[in-house]
């Protein structure tokens, strides 16, 4: 008898420690809920703080005319035919395009370009386009009218070139 | 979860005795573009837009299929960062998936969390490959980049500190009553009917099959030199595939710490005159599973034809089979846990 009474009482006292774990559990969950309604949020409020950015991000691509060769070759590797050259059907001078919303900054102009320096890639992101002379079409239409000048420009050379020889300057 | 997926099922009350799939509202035409629009060498950059989660899964199986085509062999270096970059990407779809399968139980406070510890490895990656989404790191005969030593600092760093927080999760994922009455013993697949439906990637590990692309080839990256592991689970519901997921973010973290210490020297690139020709198959384990590139070459520019099998267009018999039985509220935890990329296998 005496032995089930002790029994009994230390099950009670277990009972009750193992209540007051849960209910200090519980009052534990309790304070950090109410503590979390005061602390910080963990994003970064965005406009007014930067987020992280690599410096060497892959951005826009800058283009040095003074360095440029006008090998064209940037232009044969482009995936999505972001850069293109018009030709002056004059004096044959040609003129760089880039657009940046077109661009996907896969870099493979700058690795493929021979001269060191002539297309580089800054780490200034890209911009979407807003205005209406930004979107594809314009630029497709800037991109077929240039492939079109410069066949344009060989075609009048070859027929200057014809002309000459048929009258040769005397 | 935003997938162009469409299920039709019966019920009978609640239960569920039949499922059809609809799929392919996202076709693109990526494929035939391929072959006719870009040249080989540009390929990589399109096939990396198949899909936003395991774009670099396809750019280095296009890269590895090119490799062939062409017969280069790619500097160990080079193969070591791909290993890296693609072992990135599977923590941070892997945690995706996590806090999808949370939110779709109706547990919007771990999906929120899970979501926070993920961005660290979005930084990294933005750190390692210049970009967040679009990685554009491997292409045809190497990497685009190489691994700056302060960057590789960093992803040790982040990792000392990710791992507790990793730990957290797991206790969360394993013991949680509330999301264990949604997760446990919900949407079984069976080992037989895993081998019966030829399920690949960590819902085929969590039937018990050891299906593994890292595990089974060899010749294009040394997956085991890095230290890989097979992880598995026997029950195959949806708390099995995210236990799957979690213990492959352990072994993920494992086999970059390996990479960075052991990361031999040598060049990025190497290149070559030749053009594509003749047939290549070349095979890569996706976060999802096994992702499937073939390609042939007629000795120009441009592809004659490229074929590419997405993880998920294997899995989906399983996953019309696996809800049968279940009730109808389960169905967004299952479809969750079945991890689904259908931009992937529409295209």
């Amino acid at each position: 008898m005496q032995v089930f009474l002790q029994l009994s009482v230390l099950m009670t006292r277990a009972c009750h420690a193992l209540q007051d774990k849960f209910q200090i559990e519980i009052m534990k969950t309790f304070f950090k809920t109410i503590g979390n309604l005061f602390r910080k949020p963990v994003t970064i409020p965005f406009p007014a703080v930067a987020t992280y950015k690599p410096d060497d991000y892959r951005g826009l691509i800058v283009f040095d005319e003074s360095l440029c060769i006008w090998c064209r070759r940037c232009e044969t590797v482009c995936p999505p035919g972001a850069i293109v050259f018009s030709q002056n059907i004059t004096d044959g001078k040609q003129t760089y395009h880039y657009s940046p919303y077109v661009c996907i900054y896969c870099q493979e102009c700058v690795r493929t370009c021979p001269k060191q320096g002539c297309l580089t890639q800054s780490s200034e992101p890209g911009h979407p386009a807003t205005k209406e002379k930004d979107v594809n079409n314009v630029w497709n239409k800037l991109f077929t009218d240039s492939l079109e000048s410069r066949v344009a420009y060989a075609a009048e050379k070859k027929k200057q070139q014809a002309a000459a020889k048929a009258n040769p300057p005397s | 979860m935003l997938e162009p997926l469409h299920f039709k099922f019966t019920t009978e009350n609640e239960k569920i005795v039949k499922t059809e799939a609809n799929v392919g509202y996202v076709h693109r035409g990526i494929e035939q573009a391929c072959c006719s629009k870009f040249k080989f060498r540009q390929v990589s950059f399109v096939v990396g837009r198949v899909c936003g989660l395991c774009s670099i899964s396809h750019t280095t199986c296009y890269s590895q299929v090119a490799e062939k085509l062409v017969k280069l062999d790619i500097p160990k270096r080079a193969k070591y960062l791909r290993m890296l970059v693609i072992e990135l990407d599977r923590i941070h779809s892997h945690l995706l998936c996590l806090s999808h399968v949370a939110e779709n139980s109706g547990f919007e406070a771990l999906f929120m969390q899970t979501m926070r510890y993920r961005e660290f490895s979005m930084e990294l990656l933005e750190a390692v490959c210049g970009n967040r989404i679009q990685y554009d790191f491997s292409i045809v005969g190497g990497v685009s980049r190489d691994l700056r030593s302060d960057v590789a600092q960093s992803i040790i760093e982040k990792f000392k500190v990710f791992r507790p927080q990793l730990d957290e999760l797991v206790e969360i994922y394993n013991s949680n009553w509330s999301l264990s009455l949604k997760n446990k013993g919900i949407g079984v697949l069976s080992r037989e009917n895993a081998i019966r439906l030829n399920v690949v990637g960590p819902f085929a590990r969590a039937s018990g099959l050891e299906v593994d692309v890292r595990n089974e080839t060899e010749d294009v990256l040394p997956w085991k030199e890095v230290g890989f592991e097979m992880i598995t689970d026997t029950a195959g519901d949806v708390h099995a595939r995210n236990m799957v997921r979690l213990r492959e973010i352990y072994v993920s973290m494992k086999i970059i710490e390996n990479i960075i210490n052991g990361l031999p020297e040598g060049d990025l690139l190497v290149d070559t005159k030749a053009f594509p020709e003749g047939e290549a198959v070349n095979r890569i384990e996706a976060p999802r599973g096994e992702l499937f590139y073939y390609a042939k070459g007629n000795k120009t520019q441009v592809l004659e034809r490229l074929k590419i099998k997405a993880p998920t267009f294997s899995n989906i018999p399983a996953m019309v089979e696996t809800f049968t039985n279940n009730e109808y509220a389960s169905v967004p935890a299952i479809i969750g846990s079945y991890d689904p990329c259908l931009s992937c296998t529409s295209r």
